[in-house]
C-alpha cells in the first residue's frame, strides 16, 4: 500500500493581503467600467431621496432646538373657551411676567372692493405679542398701525386669493376696518394652517365693536406670558391649581417643540420611507445587475480554478469591483442628496412652519454613505456568492451543471438582506413597528408586482400573436431572451407606475367624496351661531332668496358633570380610570328633537319622549363611538352641567351616525321639552347651486347678521382639494426617485444585455433585416416592457388603492380612469425613451466585431 | 516509485441521470512516469475528457484512487486542488480558455501573480516571444486569431514551468496550418521544460507523436501501447 500526502500547505491570505486579486479586478474592470457603473447608479437616485429628506429632518430638528420660542413667540401659553379670569391675573401680578392676549374666534369677513365674502379666523390681539420671534408683515410698520384703531392685517394667501390691497376695506361684524397689511410670517402660524383656515388680524381693543362677542359663540382665549427662563417653571406650579379648576389648558416652548416634532415626525417619516422605497428598488436592481454579471463570469471563473485560484479569490475579484462602484455611487448620491435639499424648501414649503431654516447635515451624508456601503456588500454578495462554486470542469465541458452549495455565507447574506429593509426602515423612522410594517407592506407590493407582471408575461406568451408583423412577434419574444431581467424590470418600474396611480386614485376619491356630499339634495352651505332672535329673520332671508331649508336646528353648550353617578372630577383624579380625559371634560353641543335624522339610525334601546310630570327622568340617546369611549350603556345615567345647571338624564338610546353625511349631527339628543329655555344657538343649513346667488346671499347675510357665520361646503372641496396638491407634488416628487432608480436599472439591463442584442440584431442582419426594421424591434421591445410595467403597476394600485379608501379613509372608491391612462402611457413613453438611448449602440456596431468575440 | 507524477487506480466515474446509472469511466488504471509524453484516444463518447478531469482534479472520481505527485486528490477539498494544480499542472484546451478581459502578456503572467511571484513579466514576455507573438503583448483575446490565441494559452500553461501539461484537443479547433504549428510549439516546449505531457485526441497523427498511447473505449481502457517513435 503506497502512502499518500493528502494535506497541502496552501497558503491562505484574505482579501487585505491579496494583492493578485485587486490586481485583477483592476483589469477586469478596465472592460466592465460603464457596465459596473449602472450597478451603482441604481443606487445614485435612492440615496440621494435618503440623504436629502434625512439632512431636513436633521437641520429641522436642530433649528426647532435653536428657535423654539419662536415658535411659540413666549415662554408660557394659557388657553381657554372663556374670558380670561380675573383672579388668574391678579395671581400673576404678583410675579416678574410681562402679558399679552388674543382671542379667536370664526367670523364672516366681507371684502368692500369687491363684495364677497368669506368664513375666516378672527384673531383680536393685545399687548406686545410676539415676545419672541418676530411677527412679520408687508408693509413693514402694519402691526403698530394696527394696533391704532380699526385697521386689520390678513394672511397673505386670504389677501391674494380675493385681491385685498392696502387701504381696501373689510367688514368684520358690524364694523368697518381699513387694512392695514398683511402677514407673512406669525410665531406659531404658517404652514398648513393659513390653507385651512386664514386669519384676519384686529386689535382687541376695537373687538367689542364688532358685536360678535355674544352668548353662543365660541371664542377662544389665550394669554401670553413671558417670564424670566427661570421663573416659568415655578409660575406654572403656582397657576396649576386654578388652571385646572378653571378648565383651562397651556403650552409651554417644551411642549410645543415636543408637539410640533411629534408632527414633523410623523410627516418625516412618511417622505423618508418614500425614499427609502427608491433606494430598496435600486438594491434590486443592483442584486439583479450583479446576478447577471456573476452569471457571465462563469467562464472566466472556471479557467481562474483550473489554474489555481481558490472559491474566495475568484469571488473576491467581483466582489472588490461591485463593492467599490457601489461605494462610488453612494458618494455620487449622497452629494446629489445635499444638492436637492436645496431644491426641496420649495416643494415641502407647506410642511414646515415657516420659522425654520435648512443647513447641511454632515450626519445626514454619512448616513448616506454608510447605507450605502452595507447595500454594497449585502445585496452583491448573495448574487456573487455562486462564484465560489464555479466548478473548474466546466472549462473542459460547456453544460457543468453547477451543484447547489448551502453555504454559511449565502444563509447569513439571505437573513441580512431580509433583515436590512426591516432595521433601515426602523432606523429610519425610528421604530421597529413602523419598519416592520413598511418592511412587510413593501414586500407585499413588490411580490404583487412581481406576481401581476408574472403573469402578464405567461398570458403574453400562451397567447402569443403568431399572426401578428414580424417585428412585433420579435419584440416580444426578446423580453424572453436567455437570461433576461424582464421581471425585475416589470417591478422597478411598476413600483412606480404603481405609487402614482395609488397617489391619483386616492386624492380622486377624496375629491369625489367631498363633491359626493355637495352633490343630490344634500346641504352644501350650513349658518351656525344664530341667535334665536335672529332665528326668524335669517329663515325669512333663506326662503326669500328661494333657497330650500333643509335643516334648522337648535344647539345647546353643555359640559358633563357626572357619568354613571362618578362626578367628573373623580374620574379625572382617578388614574386607573382609562376614560380619555379630553371626552369626560369637553364641551358638548347638544339639540333635542324627538325623532331621527336621515345620517341616523338607532342601533339599541328607543326614543323617548319627554312627560312632563315625571320630574327626573329625561332620556337621551348617544352615538355609538361615544358609548364605546365613555364606557356607558342603556339606562346608565348622566347628569349634563347645563350653563350652571345640572340636568340628570339617562341613556335610551345608541345611534349610528354617519357623521360625513347632511351635517350638523350630534353625540348627545335631548328629547324636546326640556331645554326649550336653555341659552342656545341656532343652526340652518340649505343647498345652493349657483356661485352668484351664493355669493348675493352670503353678502345680505354679513350685511343683516354679522355675527352668523356661514360655511360654504364648496369653499372646503376648493380647500381639500388645494392640501391635497400641496401634498402630492411632495409625494409626486419623491415617487420620482423610484421611476429613475426603474430607468436607471432599465438602462443597466439594456448595457448587461449588449451582447446578447449585438448577436440578436446581427443575426436579423444577416438574414436580411433593415437597420429601420431592428429600430423599430427595439422600439417596440421596449414599448411593451413599459405595458406590462405600468399595467402591473395599476392593476395593483386598483387594489391597494380600494383597500385605502374602504378601511383607511373609509370613503367611496373612486377612478378617474383617463389620469390613470395618462400615467400608463407616460411609464410607456419614458421606458421607450431610456430604452431607445441606451441600445443606439448596440444598433449601430458592425456586425464583424460580434463574430470575432464569437470566437 | 519516486518519479509517478500521475497514478490512478481502478477510477470509476458514474452519473446518476434520472433513473438510469451511466458509468462513463469504469475501473481504468494507470501510472505516468516523470517526464514521459502520453495520449488518450478513442471514439467520441468513450470517456476521454472525463479521465483528463479526473487526474487535473477538475472532478472528483466516483470510486478508485487519482494521485498527482503522490498528493491523493480525492481527499482534497475544490480549493486545495486549485493549489496543487497551480503548483504543478500547466492546462491547454481546445477552445482556449483566455480572459478576454486581459491582455496578452496577462493572461499569461496570471499563474505566476497566484503564487504571489514578482517580476514576472521579463519571463512572461519572454515565452510570448518563444511561441512568435514577440510583438503582440498588449493585445487582446479579440485582437488575436485562434492560432495567435492557442499561443498564447500554451505560453501560460508552460509559465509555471509544470510537473505534468495537460491538453484537451488542443488543435480541435484549428485548420490544418496552425495545428501544425501548436503541435511543434507544444512538442518543443515540452521537451526543453522536460514536462509530463497527458494529450487527449483523435488525431491519430498527434497521438503517434507520444511515447505512449491509451486507448478508450465505452469508459474503459481498452489498450496501453508503447509508441514506436521515430
Ligand atoms: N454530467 C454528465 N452527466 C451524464 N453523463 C455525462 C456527463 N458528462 C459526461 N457524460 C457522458 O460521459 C460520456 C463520456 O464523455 P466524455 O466527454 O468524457 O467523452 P469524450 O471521450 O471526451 O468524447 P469527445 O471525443 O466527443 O470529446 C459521454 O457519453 C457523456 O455523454
Ligand atoms: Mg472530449
Amino acid at each position: 500500500m503506497i502512502e499518500y500526502r493528502i494535506k497541502v500547505a496552501r497558503p491562505l491570505k484574505n482579501i487585505f493581503t491579496d494583492a493578485w486579486v485587486w490586481r485583477m479586478a483592476l483589469r477586469d474592470a478596465r472592460h466592465n467600467f460603464s457596465r459596473l457603473f449602472l450597478f451603482a447608479a441604481s443606487l445614485i437616485t435612492g440615496i440621494a431621496a435618503v440623504v436629502a429628506i434625512g439632512s431636513i429632518n436633521y437641520s429641522i430638528q436642530r433649528d426647532l432646538d435653536k428657535n423654539a420660542k419662536e415658535l411659540l413667540g413666549a415662554d408660557l401659553v394659557i388657553n381657554s373657551s372663556k374670558k380670561i379670569d380675573s383672579n388668574l391675573l391678579k395671581l400673576l401680578d404678583s410675579t416678574n411676567t410681562e402679558k399679552a392676549f388674543d382671542a379667536d374666534m370664526a367670523s364672516m369677513v366681507l371684502f368692500l372692493h369687491n363684495q364677497q365674502s368669506r368664513l375666516i379666523k378672527l384673531t383680536a390681539l393685545k399687548g406686545n405679542f410676539p415676545f419672541y420671534g418676530k411677527l412679520e408683515t408687508k408693509p413693514a410698520n402694519a402691526y403698530a398701525l394696527m394696533k391704532s384703531g380699526k385697521f386689520a392685517l390678513l394672511d397673505e394667501s386670504l389677501a391674494t386669493q380675493y385681491e385685498v390691497s392696502t387701504n381696501d376695506s373689510i367688514k368684520v361684524g358690524n364694523t368697518i376696518f381699513k387694512v392695514a397689511g398683511v402677514v407673512t410670517k406669525i410665531p406659531g402660524g404658517g404652514g398648513f394652517t393659513s390653507t385651512i383656515s386664514p386669519s384676519v388680524y384686529i386689535s382687541m381693543d376695537v373687538l367689542d365693536s364688532t358685536g360678535l362677542v355674544q352668548f353662543g359663540s365660541r371664542v377662544g382665549y389665550s394669554l401670553y406670558l413671558k417670564t424670566k427662563e427661570a421663573d416659568t417653571q415655578a409660575i406654572i406650579d403656582k397657576l396649576e391649581p386654578t388652571l385646572k379648576k378653571l378648565n383651562y389648558t397651556f403650552e409651554t416652548v417644551k411642549s410645543r417643540k415636543e408637539g410640533l416634532g411629534d408632527a414633523l415626525k410623523s410627516v418625516y417619516q412618511f417622505f423618508a420611507l418614500l425614499a427609502f422605497m427608491a433606494l430598496l428598488l435600486g438594491c434590486i436592481g443592483v442584486a439583479s445587475a450583479v446576478h447577471i454579471y456573476a452569471k457571465e463570469k462563469r467562464e472566466e471563473v472556471a479557467l481562474l480554478r483550473c489554474i489555481g485560484s481558490s472559491g474566495w479569490q475568484a469571488f473576491n475579484i467581483y466582489f472588490i469591483q461591485v463593492f467599490c462602484v457601489g461605494l462610488l455611487g453612494s458618494a455620487i448620491g449622497s452629494a446629489l442628496g445635499i444638492a436637492i435639499q436645496q431644491v426641496i424648501p420649495i416643494v415641502f414649503n407647506d410642511f414646515i412652519p415657516a420659522q425654520l431654516q435648512f443647513s447641511l447635515s454632515w450626519e445626514a451624508l454619512l448616513e448616506g454613505l454608510l447605507l450605502g456601503s452595507i447595500i454594497s456588500v449585502l445585496f452583491t454578495i448573495l448574487p456573487l456568492i455562486s462564484v465560489r462554486f464555479v466548478p473548474p470542469l466546466s472549462t473542459l465541458r460547456a453544460e457543468v451543471k453547477q451543484v447547489k452549495v448551502v453555504s454559511k455565507t449565502r444563509m447569513v447574506a439571505i437573513l441580512l438582506i431580509v433583515l436590512f429593509p426591516v432595521l433601515a426602515a426602523a432606523y429610519q423612522t425610528q421604530s421597529i413597528v413602523t419598519g416592520a410594517l413598511f418592511s412587510i407592506g413593501l414586500a407585499v407590493v413588490l411580490a404583487g408586482l412581481y406576481g401581476i407582471g408574472a403573469l402578464l408575461l405567461y398570458l403574453s406568451r400562451r397567447f402569443f400573436p403568431h399572426h401578428a408583423a414580424f417585428t412585433f412577434r420579435h419584440a416580444l419574444s426578446n423580453l424572453f431572451r436567455p437570461n433576461n431581467q424582464t421581471r425585475v424590470l416589470v417591478v422597478a418600474i411598476g413600483l412606480g407606475a404603481f405609487i402614482l396611480a395609488t397617489l391619483n386614485i386616492i386624492q380622486n376619491s377624496l375629491l369625489n367624496q367631498v363633491e359626493f356630499q355637495g352633490g343630490k339634495n344634500q346641504s352644501n352651505t350650513i349658518l351656525f351661531d344664530i341667535q334665536p332672535k335672529q332665528k326668524e329673520g335669517v329663515l325669512q332671508l333663506i326662503k326669500g332668496t328661494g333657497l330650500p331649508m333643509n335643516q334648522v336646528v337648535p344647539m345647546v353648550t353643555c359640559r358633563l358633570a357626572e357619568v354613571k353617578g362618578k362626578s367628573v372630577e373623580t374620574i379625572l383624579n382617578d388614574s386607573t380610570d382609562k376614560r380619555p380625559e379630553w371626552a369626560v371634560s369637553r364641551e358638548y353641543r347638544v339639540t333635542y328633537r324627538d325623532s331621527l335624522t336621515k345620517p341616523e339610525t338607532l342601533l339599541e334601546g328607543k326614543l323617548q319622549r319627554f312627560e312632563k310630570g315625571q320630574k327626573d327622568s329625561v332620556f337621551v340617546t348617544i352615538s355609538e363611538a361615544m358609548h364605546e369611549t365613555l364606557e356607558v350603556n342603556l339606562g346608565d345615567s348622566l347628569v349634563f352641567d347645563i350653563q350652571g345647571v345640572p340636568i340628570k338624564t339617562f341613556i335610551s338610546g345608541i345611534r349610528k351616525v354617519e357623521w360625513s353625511s347632511d351635517p350638523p349631527n350630534f353625540i348627545f339628543v335631548f328629547p324636546s321639552g326640556v331645554l326649550e329655555n336653555a341659552p342656545q344657538i341656532w343652526v340652518a343649513t340649505t343647498r345652493i347651486e349657483d356661485a352668484v346667488v351664493s355669493s348675493k346671499f352670503q353678502q345680505q347675510l354679513v350685511t343683516r347678521f354679522s355675527n352668523v357665520s356661514l360655511v360654504d361646503l364648496r369653499l372646503i372641496l376648493n380647500t381639500v382639494n388645494k392640501l391635497f396638491s400641496k401634498v402630492a407634488v411632495a409625494i409626486r416628487f419623491l415617487s420620482m426617485f423610484s421611476i429613475i432608480t426603474g430607468m436607471i436599472v432599465l438602462a443597466g439591463t439594456v448595457s448587461n444585455s449588449k451582447f446578447v442584442r449585438m448577436k440578436e440584431y446581427v443575426l436579423l442582419r444577416t438574414i436580411g433585416a433593415r437597420t429601420k426594421q431592428i429600430s423599430a424591434i427595439t422600439l417596440i421591445e421596449y414599448a411593451y416592457l413599459g405595458f406590462f410595467a405600468a399595467m402591473a403597476g395599476v392593476v395593483l394600485s386598483l387594489g391597494a388603492g380600494w383597500l385605502l379608501t374602504f378601511f383607511f379613509f373609509k370613503i367611496q372608491f373612486s377612478v378617474n380612469a383617463a389620469e390613470l391612462l395618462l400615467v400608463t402611457l407616460g411609464v410607456i413613453s419614458l421606458t421607450v425613451v431610456i430604452g431607445w438611448l441606451n441600445s443606439r449602440s448596440v444598433i449601430s456596431t458592425p456586425p464583424l466585431q460580434v463574430l470575432r468575440k464569437e470566437a | 516509485m519516486n518519479d509517478i507524477v500521475l497514478k490512478a487506480e481502478a477510477l470509476t466515474k458514474t452519473y446518476t441521470s434520472a433513473e438510469r446509472q451511466l458509468t462513463v469511466l469504469d475501473e481504468v488504471s494507470f501510472e505516468v512516469a516523470q517526464g514521459n509524453t502520453l495520449s488518450i484516444i478513442g471514439p467520441s463518447g468513450s470517456g476521454k475528457t472525463t479521465l483528463l478531469g479526473l487526474c487535473a482534479g477538475l472532478d472528483v472520481p466516483s470510486s478508485g484512487i487519482i494521485s498527482l505527485m503522490g498528493l491523493k486528490l480525492n481527499a482534497m477539498s475544490e480549493d486545495d486542488r486549485a493549489y496543487v494544480r497551480n503548483q504543478y499542472v500547466g492546462f491547454v484546451f481546445q477552445n482556449f480558455q483566455l480572459l478576454q478581459t486581459l491582455t496578452a502578456l496577462e493572461n499569461v503572467m496570471v499563474p505566476l501573480e497566484l503564487r504571489g511571484e514578482k517580476n514576472i513579466t521579463v519571463k512572461a514576455q519572454h515565452l510570448l516571444d518563444r511561441v512568435g507573438l514577440g510583438g503582440r503583448f498588449n493585445h487582446y483575446p479579440s485582437q488575436l486569431s485562434g492560432g495567435e490565441q492557442q499561443r498564447v494559452a500554451l505560453a501560460r500553461a508552460f509559465i509555471t514551468s509544470p510537473k505534468i501539461l495537460f491538453a484537451d484537443e488542443p488543435t480541435g479547433n484549428l485548420d490544418g496550418e496552425n495545428a501544425a504549428l501548436i503541435e511543434e510549439l507544444l512538442f518543443g516546449m515540452n521537451r526543453e521544460e522536460k514536462t509530463t505531457l497527458v494529450l487527449v485526441t483523435h488525431n491519430l497523427e498527434l497521438a503517434a507523436k507520444t511515447e505512449r498511447v491509451l486507448r478508450m473505449k465505452g469508459g474503459k481502457l481498452v489498450e496501453d501501447s508503447i509508441t514506436a517513435l521515430p
